[in-house]
């Protein structure tokens, strides 16, 4: 892996696809959580892009993994700060609660749970990703959203809400 | 945000995801929640459950995308040069280049004006060459030779060098260092006029000297940096 990350960063195209193949699940999996599935695939070859002209700049203080997946969400924040209908959608939308209410059943309880995910208001869902599926903690994402610690916290509490009541519901709770 | 004795419920159950995560919680406010707890059996659903979406969000398994992205990736780096970072570019602000250039000018044309209006004359008096070179004959001041072959060449294989080189300079930088190239150019020309008429003004051949040694010393320092970049 590191001498794919050499060799990529050299120019090597092939050594690029390696890295491309070795890490496309994880970011696409992540692009499409943070994005709702909107514009996964689109979103997750911006990544790569994204990648490919950042590989310089890559000095090794951290994992390449950890390095790509934080740029990867850099570029799905960038993209939906240039939505502007994303900004509607973050705004308090109540209906996620009868959308959340009536959960498909799949009989896949991870599934259910990923398309429960996707219904989430956009603010809730990012912070949601990024806390509890991610792993960053709220200052961290205080800063990469440019949001306060405590609105971090209150948007994590309001997805988890929401996904209880997703989860009871399929349980017949 | 510390909770009042006595809070609601709601009060409690907003603050349920913050005890779980046990991020950033005063211990009073830990305290508080954990009596709570000891008496409210709905909180502590509400804890389990929360835990439980939490939990469950650890164990989301990634996938692939069901097309394959690579072609579009590889279609439009191909566009985009190698991943390595930019090409350093050296740059100078614009007032400290300004400056130089305007210092250098007005330097220049002082010392021609001092050289012309009352600058040092040393009248050199014709020396037959004495045999065998006697060195006590050799001028104290090195008369300037106008058509310097060797300087020539070393200044043209600066300009080649430079601008084999220069795309990796600031173009700020490029266009403030032509300019003082114009300059000091400028003050070559200028000396050289001035000594058509007094070719042994010592002060002037100094000067024409020091104007081509800013010249060479120049052009080395801008070759090096646009090579280094």
């Amino acid at each position: 892996m590191d001498q794919d990350v050499a060799s990529a960063t050299a120019g090597d195209v092939r050594a690029f696809e390696q890295l491309y193949r070795a890490h496309l699940p994880r970011v696409h999996s992540l692009v499409r959580r943070m994005a709702g599935g909107r514009d996964t695939d689109e979103l997750t070859q911006d990544v790569f892009v994204r990648v490919w002209q950042k590989l310089g700049t890559f000095r090794g203080d951290s994992a390449f993994a950890t390095w790509l997946h934080r740029l990867a969400v850099n570029v799905v924040i960038e993209k939906f700060r240039a939505d502007a209908l994303r900004r509607r959608r973050r705004s308090d939308d109540e209906s996620v609660f009868d959308r959340l209410a009536a959960p498909r059943q799949s009989g896949d309880v991870s599934m259910d749970f990923e398309a429960a995910l996707e219904k989430l208001p956009d603010g809730a869902r990012e912070i949601f990703v990024l806390h509890d599926v991610e792993g960053y903690k709220h200052h961290e994402i205080a800063t990469m959203l440019g949001i306060s610690a405590g609105t971090s916290k209150a948007q994590l509490h309001r997805a988890r809400m929401m996904l209880r009541r997703h989860l009871n519901a399929r349980c017949g709770v | 945000m510390n909770l009042p004795k006595g809070s609601s419920m709601d009060a409690y159950t907003d603050r349920l995801s913050e005890y779980l995560d046990d991020e950033d919680l005063d211990s009073l406010d830990r305290a508080r929640i954990e009596d709570h707890l000891d008496t409210c059996s709905a909180c502590r659903a509400v804890l389990a459950e929360l835990r439980d979406v939490s939990a469950r969000a650890g164990t989301l398994t990634d996938g692939a995308p069901a097309a394959d992205l690579w072609p579009g990736v590889v279609a439009r780096i191909a566009t985009i040069p190698i991943g390595r970072p930019a090409a350093r570019r050296i740059s100078f602000t614009v007032p400290q280049l300004v400056a130089a250039s305007l210092a250098l000018m007005l330097l220049t044309g002082v010392m021609v004006w001092v050289a012309r209006i009352g600058g040092t004359r040393v009248d050199i008096e014709p020396m037959a060459a004495a045999p065998g070179g006697d060195p006590r004959f050799t001028p104290a001041v090195e008369i300037a030779d106008f058509a310097d072959v060797s300087f020539d060449a070393a200044i043209a294989d600066l300009e080649k060098a430079l601008a084999a080189g220069r795309d990796t300079l600031d173009p700020q930088t490029v266009r403030v260092l032509e300019e003082n190239l114009r300059a000091i150019d400028r003050a070559i020309d200028q000396s050289r006029q001035a000594l058509i008429d007094d070719p042994a003004n010592l002060f002037l051949n100094t000067h024409l000297a020091a104007a081509r040694q800013r010249k060479l010393a120049l052009l080395r320092s801008a070759t090096a940096l646009a090579t280094k970049g």
